[in-house]
């Protein structure tokens, strides 16, 4: 059904692009110029670090870490784009499951080592493994949690982070194909397709993305570690033991301020009035010198994680009162839906 | 964390004709009596529960356990189909956690098996276990927990510490005192608490029986007042219904966004799809009682109902009116049609799983990894939730409800922010 769309979209795609609308030219930047290229970006990255991987598995090699750093620096990038490809064959949960809520990761990356568990001697055996065990979030226990780096026999763990790494690449190329093959001329061509009956279907599912990842830094990123002031949680910083915490959401701060300019139509000074809000934000990141929010347990440096937190649901606030209305829009319901 | 809805004005004066004053508040009506109606169904379901939980207490056997657990699988068919009311109203939202939180460290209740762990990064107090220390400390403070009461379930250990997980009262907590811990893994079967935690005398297993029953009573009572608390907040000048009067549009969108904030994020994302990909026979909702299915299958049910302006009670009667479906069908039928289509095929995938669990595939084995039948079960049923939202967000743009900030809006709590 829906190749018989996006062929009857091609057809009436060069009419259309004699005189494109604002909404099309809005979505067209942000797929050009932000989704396109950070997928590209996370296919290539991943691709470095699977390969490496083979020649180098050691949790202490210097070269690994480095690579697992700039593939995951790419992942952050494009971590908000929670819909169409990397939502469908839950690409995306097995990318990135956090926060860890149980300890699962731990859990389940040491029944498999305990076990020497053969299920990940094959790409289709390891795609069935839970996914606390896959992804990112379970490479960095691989590489820097004393415990699980340690455990069991060298060569399972070898074996181990050569599997999560190319299935983390495979997932990445899964994601990039499937925009490069049909996803992005759907929201190209909006309107004249069932995916996206409209320009504001497509506009509604950018801006959806752009909300969520707004959301998901100020109340996961940045609220799971601040806690309440009588209970504050810095274990709970993402990625801490790779020291990432801070540089994530420096990372999706940029990313996300990226994807907002190229979104926001160039008329009546909203750009004007969205960008301080989100400059502002990545300010505040950018001067903060606390790389896994340890100082959310003194008072001094939770004022500043607070403000920075602030900031950031300022920057939501504006695009919910400004772009959205600007662009005529609903925001559609997102993941953070719920509780 | 609920978004503004901002439909495109053009979209509000195409449509301004459609929802209009009279239709509107019908649909408000008819809403609010159901929820009216599906709290009292669940206060008249845990009254219930709760003569059959003291007759346990009082005179504990095997068949005893067995008409309380049966007491509590059917409470959960009404209230399962009152969570939709849940994201869109505050008034519930602010009331939820303290009947129905979930996901629990039931270790701060009773005694759990050895492979639960003890107390773990995120949680001090998983492994409390009050219903065998009379004293304990909590944050600092020593506690008397020599007499469990209704007070002390919910004023000092329901989320102590500020932790969610520390779930001590409600269905779940209540749940977890009838079934225990399920033990089997993968494999069929429920939890196997015997009847002799409640025995008296020589009889009682595992120790402190009549602090165990303590704790059931206490917690069974606190359910029926909560439920009967809110059950009026839905009667005529009810807090509930008031506040969803007080504004059409407002109220409009509050039926919607409770449809789609628990169609997406929390049915289709957090309780299936995480579970399903974590391959953890915990991560089922109900996972002490094996009733998953149905949790989910009502909660898809009570969407519908929303929808279709329409529920059948407890006693068979049906409760039901002018509806949103009605304001779609004269908006834009074609929409209408879609709507409800979506919703009927989301009830089908989520029947299913209710019919194959039924029929002895529990939802434990369906989360198996590498059990395909199981995954295309519960993915056919979060693949009709995301479907659903979808048309639900289409609703929303046709019936043209504009720029409500929602309470609860973390985004929008703070408007000054914006212009800072």
């Amino acid at each position: 059904m829906r190749r018989l769309f996006l062929a009857l979209g091609l057809c009436i795609l060069p009419l259309a692009a004699i005189a494109q609308t604002e909404a099309q030219l809005s979505v067209a930047r942000v797929v050009d110029q932000h989704i396109l290229p950070g997928y590209a970006a996370l296919e290539r990255e991943t691709g470095a670090l699977a390969a490496l991987a083979q020649e180098d598995c050691r949790a202490l090699s210097p070269d690994l870490r480095v690579a697992y750093g700039t593939a995951f620096d790419a992942w952050i990038r494009v971590s908000h784009l929670a819909f169409g490809p990397a939502e469908e064959e839950n690409r995306l949960f097995s990318l990135s499951f956090w926060p860890d809520q149980r300890g699962m990761t731990p859990r389940s990356l040491l029944r498999l080592i305990e076990e020497e568990d053969p299920v990940i001697d094959s790409a289709e055996g390891f795609a069935t493994v839970s996914i606390a065990a896959r992804g990112f979030y379970a490479l960095e226990f691989l590489l820097y949690d004393a415990q699980v780096m340690t455990a069991g026999s060298d060569a399972y763990r070898c074996a181990l982070v050569q599997a999560v790494t190319a299935d983390i690449h495979r997932t990445a190329a899964q994601i990039n194909a499937a925009w490069l093959g049909d996803f992005a001329d759907l929201m190209r061509s909006a309107g004249q397709n069932e995916r996206f009956r409209s320009d504001a279907e497509a506009l509604r599912a950018l801006l959806g993305a752009l909300g969520h990842g707004l959301e998901y830094t100020a109340d996961l990123r940045l609220g799971r570690p601040l806690g309440t002031f009588d209970a504050p949680r810095p274990l709970r910083a993402e990625a801490r033991r790779s020291g990432r915490s801070l540089r994530h959401v420096q990372l999706a701060l940029q990313s996300l301020a990226e994807m907002a300019a190229l979104i926001t139509p160039a008329r009546d000074g909203i750009g004007a009035r969205i960008m301080p809000q989100f400059n502002a934000a990545i300010q505040r990141a950018q001067a903060l010198d606390d790389p896994v929010f340890a100082g959310v347990s003194e008072p001094q440096g939770r004022l500043r994680i607070e403000d920075l937190q602030r900031r950031v649901r300022g920057a939501d606030a504006a695009v919910q009162a400004v772009l959205a209305p600007a662009l005529g829009v609903a925001a559609g319901f997102n993941a953070m839906d719920g509780d | 964390m609920f978004r503004s809805l901002l439909a495109s004005t053009a979209l509000v004066a195409a449509f301004s004709s459609v929802a209009d004053a009279q239709s509107a508040q019908d649909v408000l009506d008819t809403y609010a009596d159901i929820a009216e109606a599906k709290y009292e169904d669940s206060l008249i379901a845990a009254r219930r529960l709760q003569a059959a939980v003291d007759e346990l207490i009082a005179n504990p056997s095997a068949e005893a356990l067995q008409a309380a657990r049966a007491a509590w699988i059917a409470a959960r068919v009404p209230y399962q189909q009152s969570e939709v009311y849940r994201f869109g109203n505050a008034i519930v939202d602010d009331w939820e956690g303290r009947v129905n939180a979930w996901p629990l460290d039931e270790g701060l209740i009773d005694y759990v098996g050895t492979s639960y762990g003890g107390p773990s990064d995120e949680n001090q107090l998983a492994a409390l276990n009050v219903i065998a220390n009379p004293q304990f400390t909590l944050s600092g403070q020593e506690v008397d927990a020599s007499q469990i009461t209704p007070e002390l379930l919910q004023d000092q250990l329901h989320e102590a510490d500020g932790i969610e997980a520390n779930v001590a009262t409600g269905y779940h907590a209540i749940e977890f005192l009838l079934w225990g811990q399920d033990n089997n893994g993968h494999d069929a079967g429920a939890g196997e608490r015997p009847w002799t935690d409640y025995a008296q005398g020589e009889d009682c297993t595992n120790d402190n029986c009549d602090r165990r029953g303590a704790y059931l009573s206490a917690a069974t009572s606190l359910l029926v007042s909560d439920l009967d608390w809110m059950a009026a907040q839905w009667a005529e000048d009810g807090a509930a219904r008031v506040a969803l009067m007080a504004d059409e549009t407002a109220g409009l969108s509050a039926i919607l966004t409770g449809m789609g904030s628990l169609s997406y994020g929390e049915q289709a994302g957090e309780r299936m799809r995480l579970g399903l990909m974590l391959n953890d026979p915990e991560e089922e909702h109900d996972c002490f009682s094996d009733n998953t299915h149905n949790s989910h299958y009502y909660d898809g049910l009570g969407v519908q109902s929303a929808y279709l302006g329409s529920y059948t009670r407890i006693d068979g009667t049906s409760v039901s009116g002018a509806s949103l479906s009605d304001l779609v069908s004269a908006a834009e039928p074609a929409l209408d049609a879609e709507m409800r289509l979506r919703l009927y095929e989301t009830m089908h995938a989520l029947g299913q799983i209710k019919t194959a669990a039924e029929a002895g595939f529990a939802y434990d084995q369906m989360l198996e990894r590498g059990n395909a039948g199981g995954e295309a079960l519960i993915m056919a049923g979060v693949n009709g939730l995301i479907a659903q939202t979808q048309s639900i967000e289409r609703v929303v743009v046709a019936l043209g409800l504009d720029g409500i900030a929602f309470e609860g809006s973390d985004s929008l709590d703070d408007p000054s922010a914006v212009f800072q």
